[in-house]
This record gives structure tokens, C-alpha cells and sequence, in this order.
């Protein structure tokens, strides 16, 4: 029986369309849950994330910000917070995500990591979603400008998508036995923020600190979609190496810590 | 086949690590129904989630070459704020079944009507438990988990699930694990007991009961020395708590009620005799003892199970025909000496039970037993606690009596009172509510212990408080 539902041990790709299926039935059963079938249901996923862009971007706009640089305020402040939404947002949903799906553990195709991972993907979706539908509108009514190189929005994109992605579920594998992540998730993304290259380009800053802000990873992620979207005229500095290498480490951890979790996980 | 090799689970605390499963081994194969029996907290549940695969064993191994279910009827794993029909589909995806038709299984099966279409969270607790008994049937398993599923619905519904558990499915291999021992033992055919973590196959039930009881019985539980309950009521609903939480005390009434199922009597009383005694203040069975004894035409010990079940919390309308025919075999005028039933308000005012007599005739006499007809006696005079305390202290010579001694039966009547001092005088303070150092009960009721004049410290110990006839003996 080549498809037989349950995990006797049938080979990896019957694995792979087991974990493809739990993961799709995953993903709807959070989508149910997370926006019902009230109004706009679904929808929200990406309206809610183009609420923030859009109400961060009037508030930058009505007051003029500074960001040290002659790009224009709309287009700055979209590409800014919407890399924060995608990079923020998924540890948000993440942690303390186990807690809440401990129960579905009884079903032996669901691993800690599926969960984790519907929820992360789901998270990716709404951010992505909300910056491609937003930078849809704002083109074609003619305040942005379509960016230069789209690929290099992509990369720079899903660069910052994976260190979101394998902080989300390092925090989120952690967070099941410290609460204290929970805690201390909600200051620290709040002090990252402004760290993060979303309200300025690095080359506006003085060398010192430059040097720095630097070594804070989702810059160089930032940078690079800014350079992707507006070519020369961002004076992007960023180093991808470093934020691969960062990410990369980032996965083990969250990996080794999604394994150590996964043979401790005591099911409701 | 599921074989489960040298399994051991630690879990770590704060308190330190608690092994729950130490050294377990054993092999199930296809059709084969293991029942496992175990206290409370044993480790039953836990050893059910490593089978199915949910929770990993700190070492050892577990190994399936059949596929096994998840705990059944298990209804955590519902998602609330989801219909029951979002939940039908969720399980049907993960499990790749095709959702119309478990859906039509699930309408038909739960009869949950339009409320299939409700978030769960607006089921109450029973519409919950049959969705997830027909959300467990969708699916096809080789070995079926089934963790307390006796106590699920109705008689109808429990019917249904039997249905399509032992008989649609008797091919299965099935793990059983139940409080209700006799569930166990009609649908299994090999047994184990776990114990202190540890775990014993036995293939006769029997045996495997037996066993388990004799484990259970030297296990030690606490006795209650919590003495400010003022009132009776709240006072008999702690000891009927503790006493269904007491496996020795489930064992025995369990044993003795398949000994009346069965016609015997003596059997019976036996096994309800050893429970009341380990909880003497437990009213329902104090009712079953006195039906079985009746059958063996012992009026005077039913008479005083009769009136036992009613001082203690049994409404008289449910014993009244029993008690009849016992008055009626001992010719006795059912008006002269009516049964009392528990009302509210203080202890005083309480009929006595057995027991009471007991403890008091201890404190007051000095005497450690008392046989059937000095016990029931002292009921058909006294209607309340400071009645039967007045008549005890006044009368010296102890009786008079009014019912013949025509039995000379053994326990539990004429047992003794606890040998040991301090028990007694924790059920006599339960009793009289002396005023006492609450953050040293232990030292406070040690105060008591010198059997001379115990009734007199109480009271001046500001027990006896409102108990008006004792009250006035002693202003006197």
C-alpha cells in the first residue's frame, strides 16, 4: 500500500507526501482558526500586515522623516517596515505556538516541527502578500517607482525570510521550556527595530557607526531589497556571505533545538 | 506487532526526576487485547502515549509493524474555536480519508444534528465526547489505544461505541487501560498490572486482580487530620471524596459487588465490610452492605446499614422499603423508632452513624467495641449526636436493652476502634470541634490523649460548643 495514511516506515518520499499533507492540513486549520469565516475571513492575512505598512507609511510621510537620503518617503517606508513585518511577525506566532497544538501530538504524522513551520509559512505568506500587493498599488497610481532589479528584492527578501523563519522556530522551540522567551521576545524585537536598517540607510551614518549597525544581520537583508528596488541611488552596503553564514547558524540551532524538544515533548 | 523492549521514562521535576515506567517489556500482536490496571497516576497514561507513538521513552525501545491509533475518544485534540465538521476535515487530511464520507459517518454516528456546524466550544462536555468517539472511528487502525473510554456518553451511546470497538473490530489488537476493572476484564484477553513503574503480564485476570489488590494494600494513604469542618455535611463530602479516590477502597467494593452480582451474600459482605472499614463514613455503601446482609436474614446489621446510609447523606425515601421489611422481621414498630435522616446544620443535630457510636463509646467508656444490638440500641434511641452524647454520658450502666441479642455477628461492628490513640481523637475532634491550635493540630489533639476525662478537656477546650443537652450536663 503505497498510501497508506499511517508512518510505518515506507521510504522518504512517502515520508515527504505525509509531511506535505500534515503541513497543508495544518496550514488550513490555522488559517480557520487564526481569521475565521467571519467577514473577510482569510483575507486578513495579508490586510492586517498592509494596515501597519500603510498606517507607517502616512505617518512617515505627514511627518516628513528623516531617513538620510533624497529616495522618496512612500517607497522607503514600504520596503523599510515591510522587511520588519516579515522578519517580526514570525517569531511572534512561533513562540509559545506548541503550547497551544501540544494536543495535536497525539497524532504521530504531526511533528513539533510541522507546527512550527505551518505557522511559519503562514506568517511569510501575509508578509509577502502584503509587500506585493501594496507595491502593486503604489506603482500603478504612480507614487513608486517598479524597482530595478526584482530578483534582487527576491533574494534579498527570502535572505531575511530565513533568518525570520529560523529565529521564529529557534524562539519557538526554546520558548516550550522557558517562558521567560515569551517575555523577553516582545522588548527585544521592539529594540531591533529601529536596529534593523528599516528607517534609514546605513551609508547616511557616520563610519563609526556604520561599523556597528553592521553587525546586526537583518541590515544587510534590508539593504539589499532597498538596492533591488532603487539601484545606485540606495548606496546599499550589506555583505551577503555574513548574512548567510548568520543564518545558517541560526538553522542549526533551531534544528538542534527543535530535536532535543521533540524527544522531551510530553503531549496534553 | 508491537513490541515494547526495556522501556523506561524518567520525567524531570522540580522536585527531582520521577521514574514512571522502569524496565518495561512486552509484545502485543494482531487481534490480542491487553487491559492494563493501576492506580491513579501509575503510569498508565503515559505508557499509552509511548505506545502511540506521541511521546519518546527516555530509553528502550518501542517498535510497530502494525499502525497505531492515537488514545481514543481522547478529546483534547480538537481545536474549539473549529466547527465539529472542521475538525472532521482536519483529522481526514492529516490521515488522507476522504472527508464526505467521514463526515456522513461522524452526522450519523455523534447525532450531533446542526450542531456540527458550531464552533466545539459550544458542545457540551457529552456532545464532545461522541464526536471524538466517531472522530477516533474514521480511521482504520490495526491496534486500537483506548484510554478510559467506559466512562464516555449515555448507556445508548456506550452501547453504540462497544458495538464498533469489540465487535465490528474484534480482529483488532487493542490496549485498554480503565478504573472499571470489570470493563477490563470482559473485553481483554491477556492482563498487566503497573506498580511502582513497574509492569506485570498475566493472562489470567483473576490472578492479576488479586495481585494488584495486595500491591495497593500496603500502599500507605494519608488520613485526612483536617479538623476544622465545621459542619456535616461538608465534613462527609471530604471522606466521600477521599474514600472514591481510595483504590483499596474501589477494589474491595468492586470485588464485593461482582460477589452480589453473583448471589454471594457472605462474599459480599465481607468485601464491603474490609471498604467500610477503610472509610467508615462512605454512605452508598453502607446501603449495599445492609441490602446483602438482609439476604442473609441478619436484621439487626442491616437495620444499622440502613440507618448508617441515612445519618449519613442517603435520602430515606430510597431505604425506607428495605428498612421496612427488616422492622417487619423483627416485629419491630417502624413508627416507635423511625429512620433520621442527615439535615443541615451543626453536628449536634445530626443522627449518629456506626461509627460515631463508636468513637465516642471509646471516649466516653472507654470500651473498644460494641456488639450489633448495644450499637443499634443506641441509634433507635438517638436521633441526634447531642442526644445520643447526653444518654452515653448519663447512663452508667452503659444499657438497656430493646434489641435482642440474638446476634453475635463480627465485623465491622464490633471492631475496634483504631488502636491507634491519635485517630480516634482526630474523628472525636471532628466531631466536638474543640477550639484548637490550628498550626500545631498534632500537639493540640495530643493535649486530649489521656483517656480520663477526654469529653471534659473538649469541652472546656470549647468543644461540644452548641450542643445544648451536653451543655447543660456539664453547667450542672
Amino acid at each position: 500500500m503505497a498510501d497508506s495514511p499511517y508512518s510505518v516506515n515506507q521510504g522518504f518520499r512517502h515520508s515527504l507526501a505525509v509531511q506535505i499533507r500534515v503541513l497543508g492540513a495544518l496550514l488550513l486549520r490555522e488559517t480557520l482558526t487564526r481569521y475565521g469565516r467571519h467577514n473577510i475571513g482569510f483575507l486578513w492575512l495579508f490586510a492586517e500586515p498592509m494596515l501597519f505598512t500603510l498606517g507607517i507609511t502616512a505617518l512617515w510621510t505627514a511627518t516628513k522623516s528623516v531617513h538620510g537620503s533624497d529616495l522618496p518617503i512612500v517607497a522607503f517606508a514600504l520596503t523599510g517596515y515591510s522587511s520588519v513585518l516579515l522578519w517580526r511577525n514570525m517569531p511572534g506566532r512561533v513562540i509559545g505556538s506548541l503550547m497551544a497544538n501540544l494536543a495535536l501530538m497525539y497524532h504521530r504524522n504531526i511533528k513539533v516541527f510541522d507546527i512550527f513551520l505551518a505557522r511559519v509559512i503562514l506568517e511569510f505568506g501575509g508578509a509577502t502578500m502584503s509587500f506585493a500587493i501594496l507595491g502593486l498599488l503604489f506603482v500603478s497610481i504612480g507614487i513608486l517607482e517598479p524597482p530595478e532589479d526584482i530578483l534582487k528584492v527576491f533574494a534579498g527578501w527570502h535572505l531575511l525570510a530565513w533568518f525570520g523563519a529560523s529565529l521564529a522556530i529557534w524562539l519557538g522551540a526554546l520558548s516550550h521550556e522557558y517562558e521567560i522567551v515569551d517575555k523577553l521576545w516582545h522588548p527585544f524585537s521592539y529594540i531591533l527595530f529601529p536596529l534593523s536598517g528599516a528607517g534609514f540607510l546605513v551609508a547616511a551614518l557616520p563610519y563609526a557607526a556604520q561599523e556597528v549597525i553592521l553587525y546586526f544581520p537583518i541590515v544587510h537583508g534590508t539593504e539589499m531589497i532597498r538596492e533591488g528596488w532603487f539601484g545606485e541611488r540606495a548606496r546599499a552596503i550589506y555583505d551577503i556571505p555574513y548574512l548567510a553564514i548568520f543564518n545558517t547558524i541560526l538553522t542549526s540551532l533551531a534544528v538542534l533545538q527543535v530535536h532535543k524538544l521533540s524527544s522531551r515533548v510530553v503531549p496534553e | 506487532m508491537i513490541c515494547v523492549e526495556d522501556v523506561h521514562k524518567i520525567y524531570k521535576t522540580q522536585l527531582g526526576s520521577n521514574h514512571v515506567l522502569s524496565n518495561v517489556s512486552f509484545k502485543l500482536h494482531k487481534g490480542e487485547k491487553l487491559g492494563i490496571i493501576g492506580r491513579n497516576g501509575a503510569g498508565k497514561s503515559t505508557l499509552v502515549r509511548l505506545v502511540s507513538g506521541a511521546e519518546m521513552p527516555t530509553s528502550g525501545i518501542i517498535t510497530r509493524s502494525m499502525s497505531v491509533s492515537w488514545p481514543l475518544a481522547f478529546g483534547g485534540a480538537f481545536q474549539l474555536n473549529l466547527t465539529g465538521k472542521d475538525n472532521v476535515r482536519f483529522i481526514s487530511r492529516i490521515y488522507k480519508q476522504d472527508f464526505e464520507h467521514n463526515l456522513a459517518f461522524v452526522e450519523e454516528f455523534a447525532e450531533l444534528g446542526a450542531y456540527l456546524k458550531e464552533p466545539v466550544r459550544t458542545y457540551s462536555s457529552g456532545m464532545r465526547a461522541r464526536l471524538a468517539f466517531a472522530i477516533s472511528m474514521i480511521t482504520e487502525f490495526d491496534c486500537f489505544l483506548i484510554d478510559e473510554v467506559g466512562a464516555v456518553g449515555d448507556a445508548r451511546f456506550h452501547e453504540k461505541c462497544n458495538y464498533e470497538l469489540f465487535q465490528k473490530r474484534a480482529d483488532r489488537a487493542m490496549i485498554i487501560i480503565s478504573h472499571d476493572a470489570a470493563y477490563i476484564r470482559d473485553h481483554c484477553t491477556k492482563y498487566a498490572v503497573l506498580h511502582d513503574s513497574r509492569f506485570t503480564p498475566y493472562d489470567d485476570f483473576e490472578v492479576a486482580y488479586s495481585d494488584y489488590a495486595d500491591m495497593v494494600a500496603i500502599t500507605k494513604v494519608p488520613v485526612s487530620k483536617n479538623i476544622a469542618q465545621y459542619n456535616q455535611t461538608s465534613q462527609l463530602d471530604v471522606r466521600y471524596r477521599a474514600s472514591i479516590e481510595d483504590e483499596r477502597f474501589r477494589i474491595l467494593v468492586q470485588r464485593g459487588d461482582w460477589a452480589r452480582d453473583r448471589g454471594d451474600w457472605e462474599l459480599a459482605q465481607i468485601e464491603y465490610e474490609a471498604a467500610l472499614d477503610l472509610h467508615p463514613y462512605e454512605r452508598t455503601y453502607w446501603a449495599q452492605h445492609g441490602h446483602v446482609v438482609r439476604a442473609q436474614k441478619k436484621y439487626v446489621a442491616a437495620e444499622i446499614s440502613y440507618r448508617n446510609a441515612c445519618a449519613l447523606g442517603i435520602p430515606i425515601l430510597d431505604v425506607r422499603p428495605f428498612f421496612r421489611d427488616v422492622m417487619k422481621h423483627q416485629s419491630m414498630d417502624e413508627q416507635e423508632f423511625p429512620l433520621h435522616p442527615l439535615g443541615k446544620g451543626n453536628v449536634s443535630l445530626q443522627p449518629p452513624s456506626s461509627q460515631h457510636i463508636k468513637v465516642l463509646a471509646k471516649a466516653i467508656w472507654g470500651v473498644h467495641s460494641l456488639n450489633l444490638s448495644e450499637t443499634l440500641d443506641l441509634m433507635r434511641k438517638n436521633s441526634s449526636m447531642d442526644n445520643l452524647v447526653y444518654s452515653m454520658l448519663t447512663n452508667k450502666e452503659k444499657f438497656t436493652f430493646s434489641a435482642p441479642l440474638e446476634e453475635n455477628d463480627d465485623p465491622p461492628h464490633s471492631k475496634t476502634v483504631s488502636e491507634k490513640d491519635s485517630d480516634w481523637i482526630i474523628e472525636l475532634c471532628q466531631i466536638a470541634q474543640p477550639n484548637l491550635n490550628y498550626s500545631n493540630p498534632e500537639a493540640a489533639i495530643a493535649q486530649f490523649q489521656q483517656l480520663d476525662g477526654v469529653i471534659s478537656t473538649i469541652i472546656r477546650a470549647g468543644g461540644f460548643n452548641d450542643w445544648k443537652k451536653v451543655q447543660q450536663l456539664f453547667m450542672t
